[in-house]
């Protein structure tokens, strides 16, 4: 009998508490993928491919606070800004839902093409949508969702507007980060609430990256003293600012994380000292028949390290096989669009596991190492 | 018959070293559950506490909060002389016409920022929530760009200590008080003069109305009479319903809870199982005794299921020991309705600490249940036999 399989029998020899302890290690594993995968699209929210170019124009006070609409003419001069969109939330419950599951923007539909240039759909549907003034068009995620087709009608009432609105579906694209979206003609909107001479955000195309700087900087100005001072930034930034909203909850799931690796922790380093307990004369003998402590400490690592890792195997794998294969978006309930494994976090995970598997010997080791060759031929256990 | 409870209560303390590991176990999952539960509960809280029972709420139909809502002028004239609304000692109407502003403003220390909401309330404004208590500093002058913010969100944001400065809209207000909503949404607010917000954010609607009725009977007739005008397109519903409805934030928190129990008390299962088949192996011989003695196997099955929900149940009762740690303690996150930051603390009720304790009972028993089988099926000769 080689060392390798003396470990690999030990390990095995009560199938029952290996394949308990495996199976607790694989659990407490996938949890902590899943949070750190959560905490880092929390954090961290996926781009998108246009993204670089574009820039967000907000009212100074906040998000929801409206921006004149006579503002459109004056970025579109400055330098480097080679397109300006309105971008209006509308906020509108869809049939009877009680809240939204997708957003709704009026946009000005010409500018689709050079603003969100990733957004893809049939040359035919986009004419539709131009010539169309009561068209929307609408993300595939949506539309497979709520079954929509090209033709279908939709209402939608808004929550922030005394207006309800109906749509007929011109088009379905898809090819954005986040294909839920619906948009729609500015004017429609207009019409619908009165001509406020209001919109919600600008979004600007700018032309080159390096022109981004400096765009911002002259869209600040433009506006600085005036009643409505803006605030302009990459959508990057944008979409972050909503990352500092969340407050406390990155600090929360981040706590949980710690507790869940902690309780992992504690959990298999008892089973691994109730596994070496057991067998406390074997060791005995073994010491007995010359064995040294070194290569006692050798077996006992051996095997609890062994069980982590093959507990990380199946948690690991199993949390990344599920997010990568699985459809997250439909599991979360839209909460989540992208889940992605990052080896960054597979490389973190099996590093807990190795670790867990040299913490969880430490004990055993120990009293092996304390209890004398009487002694531990004494145990009857 | 049953084996004495006895007998299972000191086996668990006579082994407490095996079995410690897994009642820590049990009590930190029990824990994290009673925690995330405890901080939708604050949410929902700070929400339903809100609001004086003798106030009616105006807001524009179909707006789901008041950030989204709008009411005229000339609808407050209207209301403002109907016949319900009480009236103080100079026989005004109470009645407070408030305008909310979501404001973005720094927190305090890292640099990100957040959106705070801005109450501009009339003068009555402040004797219609009587939640709220002015705890340093004095109340903001009508006319003037001063502002009173609450104590938690001065906890939160920067100078918003008393007689500190910060730009909004392009115009600087002071800070003149702090005020406290003791647990309420007003926790969440900074409160300001009406009109000054008005002019200072040029809006030219006010967001929602607040008023006192004479008594229950008159707070029936103002809601009939408002939702059955036609001309009106306003929604008037008493002040706590109106807050009870704002509680869709807490959803999501109570799913992350629920997600994070089932999958730690997975784990928590395969603890209690190797701790419990442990025990079942090394009291073989105990086991065969009791067969012997004419214990049946039923009551051997019971008894392993009570140790394991007994060990559990001990790991619960930690677990919310621990979780008592953090009740009361204040954090903050956006809301999803008034899309602004929401001030609240963990709250542990006795309800959640019971469920805590049932979960982890549950746990315990599905856990021992496998262990407890074999421990009733074992051949009563070869148990006897076992070292």
């Amino acid at each position: 009998m080689t060392v390798g399989s003396f470990i690999i029998k030990n390990a095995l020899r009560n199938k029952r508490r290996a394949t308990l302890s495996v199976l607790s290690v694989a659990v407490s594993l996938f949890l902590l993928v899943t949070l750190l995968v959560a905490l880092r699209e929390l954090t961290l929210p996926p781009e998108d491919a246009g993204a670089a170019l574009r820039v967000v124009v907000r009212n100074r006070v906040s998000l929801a606070n409206p921006l004149p609409a006579r503002q459109r003419p004056i970025i579109e001069k400055i330098p480097g800004v080679e397109a300006v969109s309105p971008f209006t939330w509308f906020g509108g419950n869809f049939k009877n839902e009680e809240s939204m599951t997708f957003a709704q923007f009026a946009m000005d539909p010409k500018l689709l093409r050079t603003l969100f240039g990733e957004a893809k759909m049939p040359e035919k549907q986009y004419e539709d949508f131009l010539k169309d003034q009561r068209s929307a068009i609408i993300g595939k995620l949506s539309a497979d969702k709520y079954k929509l087709k090209v033709g279908d009608k939709i209402s939608l009432t808004s929550t922030i507007y005394p207006a309800t609105l109906e749509f007929r579906i011109a088009g379905i694209y898809s090819g954005t980060i986040d294909d839920r979206n619906l948009l729609f003609h500015h004017k429609y909107f207009d019409e619908a609430t009165g001509d406020l001479g209001q919109v919600g955000t600008w979004w600007v195309k700018v032309r080159s990256a390096e022109d981004m700087p400096r765009v911002i900087t002259a869209i600040n100005a433009a506006f600085a003293n005036s009643s409505s001072e803006v605030r302009a930034e990459t959508e990057r930034a944008f979409q972050l600012s909503f990352i500092s909203m969340l407050g406390n909850i990155k600090l929360l799931v981040g706590s949980i994380s710690t507790v869940v690796v902690f309780t992992l922790i504690l959990v298999t380093a008892s089973t691994m000292s109730m596994a070496i307990r057991e067998r406390f004369r074997e060791l005995a003998v073994l010491k007995a028949l010359g064995f040294r402590r070194r290569e006692l400490f050798a077996f006992i690592l051996a095997e609890s390290f062994g069980l982590a890792l093959l507990g990380a195997l199946i948690g690991v794998g199993g949390a990344y096989a599920l997010y990568t294969y699985g459809n997250i978006s439909h599991m979360t309930g839209g909460i989540f669009i992208t889940f992605e494994v990052t080896p960054k976090i597979i490389g973190f995970a099996t590093l807990v596991a190795a670790s867990l598997g040299i913490v969880a010997s430490i004990a055993p080791s120990i009293s092996v190492a304390r209890t004398s060759v009487v002694d531990g031929l004494k145990t009857l256990d | 018959m049953a084996l004495p409870l006895t007998y299972n209560v000191r086996n668990v303390l006579v082994r407490w070293r095996a079995t410690l590991a897994t009642i820590l176990g049990i009590a930190l999952v029990v824990a994290v559950y009673v925690s995330v539960q405890a901080m939708a509960t604050g949410l929902e809280k700070s929400s339903t506490n809100t609001g004086d029972p003798r106030n009616v709420m105006i807001v524009r139909k179909g707006s789901t909060a008041e950030s989204s809502s709008q009411v005229t002028r000339e609808q407050f004239k209207l209301i403002n002389y109907l016949p319900q609304i009480a009236r103080d000692s100079k026989n005004q109407p109470l009645i407070s016409a408030d305008v909310v502003v979501l404001i973005n403003l720094p927190r305090r220390g890292d640099g990100g920022e957040a959106n705070v909401l801005l109450r501009g309330i009339s003068p009555v404004g402040i004797a219609l929530r009587p939640q709220v208590t002015l705890v340093e500093g004095r109340w903001f002058t009508p006319g003037k760009r001063e502002v009173v913010v609450s104590r938690r969100l001065a906890a939160r944001f920067a100078n918003f200590e008393v007689g500190d400065k910060f730009k909004t809209g392009g115009k600087e207000l002071t800070v003149t008080g702090i005020m406290d909503g003791n647990n309420t949404a007003f926790d969440s607010e900074i409160w300001m003069d009406a009109d000054e917000s008005r002019s200072l954010f040029d809006r030219e609607n006010y967001s929602s109305l607040l008023l006192r009725v004479l008594d229950a009977a008159a707070s029936q007739t103002l809601i009939a009479r408002i939702e059955s005008d036609k001309r009106l397109p306003l929604h008037a519903l008493s002040e706590v319903d109106y807050y009870k409805s704002q509680t869709k934030t807490a959803v999501p928190i109570k799913f992350l809870g629920d997600f994070l129990a089932t999958a730690m008390s997975i784990g928590a299962i395969f603890a209690a199982m190797n701790t419990m088949y442990a025990s079942v192996g090394a009291r073989t011989r105990e086991i065969g005794t009791l067969r012997v003695l004419g214990y049946r196997r039923r009551s051997i099955l019971a008894s392993f299921l009570i140790e394991g929900a007994f060990l559990a149940f001990i790991g619960g009762l930690l677990g919310c020991l621990f979780s008592l740690f953090i009740n009361g303690y204040s954090i903050g996150t956006m809301s999803f309705q008034s899309w602004s930051e929401t001030v609240f603390s963990f709250r542990i009720t006795p309800w959640l600490a019971v469920k805590g304790l049932i979960f982890s009972v549950i746990v315990g028993i599905v856990g021992s249940l496998l262990p407890a089988i074999r421990a009733a099926r074992l051949p009563v000769i070869a148990a006897l036999k076992s070292v």
